[in-house]
């Protein structure tokens, strides 16, 4: 826009002829790009040359005027706290006075000049059980986006309560959201800050110039060479909470005389934490465009990046483990080989990005653009393997003193000496129990030492998600009126998504068998059917010997066609602007599996069933339908569209008032939809697209430093599906969980504001999101074994949305509760306790003094406050089987104690931060940030988990009791420092 | 500035020294990505203080002992859970007799090869008997080596603690698998003996010359095959309502045990429908067929009764009429072989080689795999 602006000057200037008046000058508003708020007390410096004339700041407005000046060509520099400062030739002529109309400044992306240390954390969160996202990204200049979207991040915060894959993801103008999950992808450019630093943000129900997003933000990172701020650029970046060294450089050349304009952006991150064990970094990241104007109309970039390396990876305990272990940051996935610690759980990635843009722009009222972009390489996320032998994890169950001794009686755990036992195991922290507290790897290297003819009966497995990713996206931008603006495009993908298992080590052994130890708990008997590959069984004789490097285990695609169409057009008036948009789309997705399992073995080539000594392999559902794990399944396939409805009202002084609504009809994600694609192609019955109704009314000021926004949100998403496969005890078996229906509602406020102080540089935020994010509805589920895909449960989840609270008569003794019955004998419902969306604070506020000096200090001291976050549940402890126990017959207590779901401590958090830079000859520039985060060092603040789905028999087998849970907790005190340089 | 900005530059490279003083290797290469293949775990030498002829002679029938005395035996290994058929523990043998040690872990065959001499330090641990039923019909069970279980359900309980294996039960040198020994049928054990009065018991032997079936004179039946099953076995097992006893002759076992998926189509076939629910002494809770149901298609199922894998005890003869069974886990790999016809109808005889074991005083020949039962025609 600028750019454009800068030629239009210029071709006027090359008209203009000099003149001689002295009664011309330069007038303009000084505007924010986002929404058009006029911004008061920006400077404004007008330049002849390198002389400065004049510098005045603009009015309540963001009105300026420069009187009095000769014709002549001019220079002007407009600054603004928070907004990147901006230079404008002017030419004055015919002693006119020049009026500029508008003056747009974008937002400064960092809070303060040059500090990248918040981008930092947008990009890398670890993945320790949670999907790899920012809760969100820096919108325009607003304070609530501003505190929560990297604040938040260390309480795994989601803005309004939203999943993750609802954020909308886009890179060069191309949905980069998971094909499979629906994800946002950030871990494809994590280390690359610099690079993909140029962003357009948008949050809720706002829409963008490059799709019509859905109800949370939208962002399209700009990534192109041109975009990359231009200079050298080095920094070395320390913390404690993740890994030690950041080391990363950029170059960019910015737009140059002869078109072309190059980037580079290559970083390491490197080195473990000070409080997780084993969890550490070595990863790698380069960037590197290039592209070219020609005459104006045409500009092409070309850009790859790729982020190569692993990342060791944290896993949930239980209370007792952390207990045990005094640290709530223990760490169950590594252990000592060699006595050097080694992590089981490694995610190896390196998922190269190429992408081709084109932008034409054959005038001001008209561009378009197109992108194709392309994603391959793998994706892999390592574990432990094991066959027929002790189950190695240290924390697992039968290792801790619970299973042997719990003081209920009913539990049925009765030998304290044992669990003293065990105990001992885990409280000794010295060296000789390090191998009862962690992975004993050398004992596992040992089991594969001595097993005959090198089989190794445990094996690093590498489970791999190895996409190629297709993409064309085309828009275009019209804007034939002031008035009146029209953007429109399409986007097309296609996905290939190759999931498998490698052998990533044999741990000291020559081979691994490939065969399906699960089946063979139920099948033991049947050689054929524990075969992961019955094909090659069938034609050797018996199971394949893996070695390292191969495939084994399961190996399918995920095939997923996605076509969208949108438009969007905005319509202004004085200050009334509005906007209507629509998207209509299509989505097919099947599975194709690669193998023939045992299990589902289905027919063979020629169609006829298979036979294995006398026993007939095939098998068939409840509708008689075969049940195959190899070749395609059923294609499913979904039109999709949304349309949404944005009113806004400008009122000079700063204040805006807007409201927008939308509706979408989404696609379920294609790991949703299958019950065990590891295993089958069997779709979840009733699946459908995902309905979604959103809608917000927002307030905004701002005007002379002060900045506020007010924010109100209702969103009701119907129809989710989810499946999970999990081991059921009351089965005795493994089993494939699918839920469809399940609904849930949004409702809440953000607030934000931000207000000056007496001292000059000092200012006051405070933002608050309270929200109450509910399930609204009691899925259906389908169980089955997975082993035979039996259907052994078809019914609701009865206790899903909520649970009863009964009324309690008295009390015996022993506190327990003797509940009301009715006179027909049945027990009194009080009230429903409310189930909610967990793993994210329903209230989260935080209140942040900042001070920044003339001579770029900056001071910060922030505090935050967390409520009301609750557990992920699993759907089996609330079934009427998990509540009604093995007599069946459900009691209040039964039901209290099963169904409920854990609500998190309170958290409060305090953090602080400091930074200052300097310019060295004009040229250079050097500064630093430090940050100190949870400087109180609280080490009880949960910030996610999940409940297993085990369940504990009673002694006399009429009731069950739960495992516990297992949790996540925020780290420490942590620092982390930056320093870089630049020129 | 100058000032200000040395001594930024100069704590911040401090702050970055002091934790690269530790190591800037340990710091940068945290974890290690297993290129290099820890030691062979080195075995350990003791010295027994007892035979398991010595240490079962301590045992007196009904009470176990937890052991407060230095005592250490050694043995061979002797069976494997490897196809299934031990579970959760194995035997070892010196010259005097097989003891079981029950360690409560699955794969136990991986740690403790067939072969391998292990030495038990058995202060700490339990000696209790498993398997005794007083009577004249019955006798003993045998002598194992256990934790105490302070439920008093069993005479001792599994060990399970890693940390209390590991610091009783010790891995020497890794030696041949052991040589079954032929018992005569005139050795073959009382029912009141134990490893202290029969060097044979616990042990692996052979046992020659079995012929199919057994005639209990004392009831004067028949006995082929035995099973236990459950109606739901997430209700308390021991109540007669939840249980099926299939047992006697002509049982339509003909496998030798039973897993998930055979035993589904032993129930389906019809052939238990005769069977009576619950406890030999309280028959009150109909039988097997009232289960059944046949639907439209002409599926058939039995809702309410528990498909689930079973063990099976066959019963055979001696040539003098010595009853031997040959008791087999529902969840071996060999669960399903079919026990050759030539066998069922006592054309051929058996000669089976395995762990000599008593059971309510009669034996139980335990077999570690399927090719311990050799068909002699």
């Amino acid at each position: 826009m600028m750019k454009r602006l800068i030629l239009f000057l210029c071709s006027l200037c090359a008209l203009c002829l000099s003149a001689s008046a002295y009664d011309g000058g330069i007038k303009a508003k000084v505007v924010a790009r986002q929404g058009r708020a006029p911004i008061a007390g920006a400077v404004v410096s007008l330049y002849s040359g390198q002389d400065l004339l004049s510098s005045q700041k603009t009015g309540a407005e963001g009105d300026f005027l420069f009187p009095d000046l000769k014709d002549g060509a001019y220079t002007l520099e407009v600054e603004a706290d928070d907004y990147n400062s901006t230079r404008i030739n002017v030419v004055v002529e015919q002693g006119l006075i020049r009026d500029l109309m508008f003056v747009t400044l974008s937002p400064a992306r960092v809070r303060t000049e040059d500090v990248d240390a918040s981008s930092f954390a947008e990009f890398d969160l670890d993945d320790s059980g949670y999907s790899d996202a920012p809760t969100i990204l820096y919108g325009a200049n607003d304070v609530y986006t501003d505190v929560v979207g990297y604040g938040f991040s260390a309480i795994r915060f989601k803005n309004r309560g939203y999943n993750s894959e609802s954020q909308d993801v886009y890179l060069a103008g191309v949905p980069m959201n998971d094909a499979i999950t629906g994800y946002s992808p950030y871990s494809l450019w994590s280390g690359l800050n610099e690079a993909m630093r140029a962003k357009d943000t948008s949050i809720g129900l706002e829409g963008s110039d490059w799709g019509n997003g859905r109800y949370n933000g939208m962002t399209n990172i700009t990534a192109l060479p041109s975009a990359v701020r231009p200079g050298w650029r080095f920094s070395v970046l320390s913390n404690s909470a993740l890994y030690r060294l950041r080391l990363m450089a950029t170059y960019a050349s910015g737009e140059l005389d002869n078109g072309w304009s190059y980037a580079v952006n290559a970083s390491a991150r490197l080195g473990g934490n000070d409080w997780v064990e084993g969890v550490y970094y070595r990863s790698f990241a380069l960037y590197a465009g290039v592209g070219k104007r020609i005459n104006d109309e045409h500009k092409i970039s070309l850009m790859a990046f790729a982020t190569p390396g692993q990342r060791g990876a944290q896993n949930a305990s239980t209370q007792e483990v952390y207990d045990l272990m005094g640290d709530n940051m223990y760490n169950s996935n590594w252990g000592y080989q060699n006595g050097k610690v080694r992590n089981s759980r490694v995610r190896k990635t390196f998922e190269p990005v190429v992408a081709l843009r084109y932008d034409y722009t054959p005038s001001d009222e008209f561009s378009a653009g197109a992108t194709i972009l392309y994603r391959c390489g793998y994706n892999g996320y390592t574990a432990l393997d094991w066959y027929d032998a002790m189950d190695p994890r240290p924390d697992y169950y039968r290792n801790l003193p619970s299973y042997y001794y719990l003081e209920d009686e009913d539990y049925n755990r009765s030998n304290p000496e044992k669990a003293e036992w065990a105990k001992y195991a885990w409280t000794n922290h010295s060296k000789e129990f390090a191998n009862y507290q962690h992975l004993n790897w050398d004992r596992l290297y040992n089991v594969n030492y001595n097993n005959p003819n090198g089989r190794s009966k445990y094996a690093l497995e590498e489970r791999r998600v190895d996409q190629r990713d297709l993409n064309l996206a085309l828009n275009l931008k019209w804007l034939p009126t002031e008035a009146f603006n029209l953007k429109a495009g399409a986007n097309f993908k296609v996905n290939r998504t190759e999931n498998y298992k490698l052998l990533n080590d044999l741990l000291g052994g020559q081979y691994y068998l490939n065969i399906d130890s699960f089946a063979e708990r139920d099948f033991a008997s049947n050689e054929a059917l524990v075969q992961n590959d019955l094909d090659y069984f069938l034609a050797n004789g018996k199971a394949e010997s893996i070695t390292q490097g191969g495939k084994y285990g399961y190996d399918y695609l995920a095939q997923i066609r996605r076509a969208n169409l949108w438009a969007n057009g905005t319509y202004r008036k004085g200050g009334f602007v509005a906007t209507l948009a629509g998207t209509v789309g299509y989505e097919a997705f099947w599975r194709d599996g690669l193998v023939r399992k045992g299990l589902f073995a289905g027919l063979d080539d020629n169609g006829k069933e298979i036979v294995y000594e006398g026993r007939t392999l095939t098998s068939y559902d409840d509708n008689g339908k075969v049940i195959t794990s190899k070749g395609k399944s059923e294609l499913s396939s979904f039109l999709t569209y949304s349309a949404k409805l944005g009113l806004a009202y400008e009122l000079i002084g700063g204040h805006r008032f807007s409201a927008n609504i939308g509706y979408f009809n989404d696609a379920p994600t294609f790991n949703q939809a299958f019950i065990s694609a590891r295993t089958r192609n069997t779709l979840v019955d009733g699946l459908t697209t995902v309905k979604t109704t959103s809608a917000d009314v927002n307030y905004q000021f701002t005007n002379g430093g002060y900045s506020l926004r007010l924010t109100g949100f209702y969103t009701g998403i119907k129809d989710q599906s989810d499946v999970m496969s999990f081991y059921d005890d009351s089965q005795q078996s493994f089993t494939n969980f699918a839920m469809t229906g399940i609904d849930q509602r949004h409702l809440g406020l953000e607030f934000g504001v931000k207000v000056p102080l007496f001292v000059q540089g000092l200012s006051l935020s405070a933002v608050l999101s309270l929200g109450e994010y509910v399930y609204t509805s009691n899925p259906n589920m389908v169980q089955t074994i997975d082993n035979s895909a039996e259907v052994i449960r078809s019914e609701s989840v009865p206790y899903w949305k909520s649970h009863p609270v009964y009324k309690v008569a008295s009390y015996t003794d022993e506190g327990a509760a003797i509940y009301d019955q009715d006179a027909a004998g049945n027990y009194i419902v009080e009230s429903e306790k409310k189930h909610y969306v967990p793993s994210t604070p329903q209230l989260a506020s935080a209140i942040e003094l900042n001070y920044r000096t003339n001579d770029y200090w900056f001071f910060e001291l922030g505090g935050q406050y967390f409520a009301h976050s609750y557990l992920d549940m699993n759907p089996l402890y609330r079934t009427h089987l998990a509540c009604g126990g093995g007599d069946g017959v459900e009691t209040p207590a039964e039901v209290e104690y099963m169904a409920a779901q854990e609500e998190f401590n309170p958290a409060f958090v305090l953090n602080c931060s400091v930074g200052k830079s300097w310019q060295i000859q004009r040229k250079y520039y050097l500064g630093f940030s430090l940050e100190v985060n949870n400087m109180l060092n609280n080490r009880n603040i949960k910030t996610g988990g999940y409940e297993q789905t085990r369940l504990i028999s009673s002694y006399g087998k009429d009731r069950y009791y739960r495992f516990d849970p297992k949790y996540f907790y925020m780290q420490g005190a942590n620092y982390m420092l930056n320093i870089y340089f630049r020129f | 500035m100058g000032k200000t900005l040395k001594y930024t530059l100069l704590s911040s490279l401090l702050c970055l020294s002091a934790f690269s003083c530790t190591s800037i290797k340990e710091e940068f290469q945290p974890v290690f990505s297993g290129n290099e293949n820890p030691p062979h775990q080195q075995v350990v030498t003791m010295t027994p203080t007892h035979t398991i002829a010595e240490l079962a002679s301590l045992y007196k029938t009904g009470s176990p002992w937890k052991i407060d005395k230095n005592i250490v035996i050694s043995g061979i290994v002797s069976t494997t859970d490897q196809p299934g058929n031990f579970y959760k523990s194995f035997y070892i043998q010196d010259e005097t007799g097989g003891m079981e040690i029950k360690i409560g872990k699955n794969g136990l065959y991986n740690d403790y090869l067939p072969g391998q001499r292990i030495y038990v330090d058995c202060r700490e641990l339990c000696l209790g008997m498993y398997g005794y039923k007083s009577g004249t019909a019955y006798g003993n069970g045998m002598v194992q080596i256990g934790f105490s279980d302070p439920t008093g359900e069993y005479e001792t309980s599994y060990l399970e603690s890693s940390l209390l294996i590991d610091s009783h039960v010790f891995k020497g040198e890794i030696g041949p698998e052991v040589e079954p020994v032929v018992v005569p049928e005139s050795s073959l054990p009382a029912s009141t003996a134990t490893q202290a009065t029969s060097h044979y018991v616990g042990k692996l032997v052979t046992v020659k010359n079995l012929t199919y079936g057994w005639y209990d004179t004392r009831y004067k039946e028949q006995n082929e095959a035995f099973a236990l099953l459950y109606l739901n076995s997430n209700q308390n097992k021991k109540l007669s309502s939840n249980r099926i006893f299939i047992s006697g002759a002509g049982t339509g076992i003909n496998t030798w045990a039973m897993s998930k998926e055979k035993m589904a189509e032993y129930l389906y076939s019809g052939v238990w429908d005769e069977v009576s629910i619950g406890n030999a002494n309280d028959y009150n809770y109909g039988k097997v067929g009232d289960y059944r149901n046949v639907d439209a298609q002409g599926k058939v199922s039995y809702p309410g009764i528990e498909k689930a894998a079973a063990s099976v005890s066959h019963y055979f003869s001696t040539p003098n009429g010595t009853c031997i069974q040959v008791r087999t886990s529902g969840f071996s790999k060999f669960a399903d072989k079919a026990i050759p016809e030539s066998v069922l109808n006592g054309s051929a005889k058996v000669e089976v080689t395995g762990i000599l074991a008593l059971y309510q005083g009669k034996i139980q020949m335990v077999v570690n795999d399927i090719s311990d039962i050799k068909v002699v025609e």
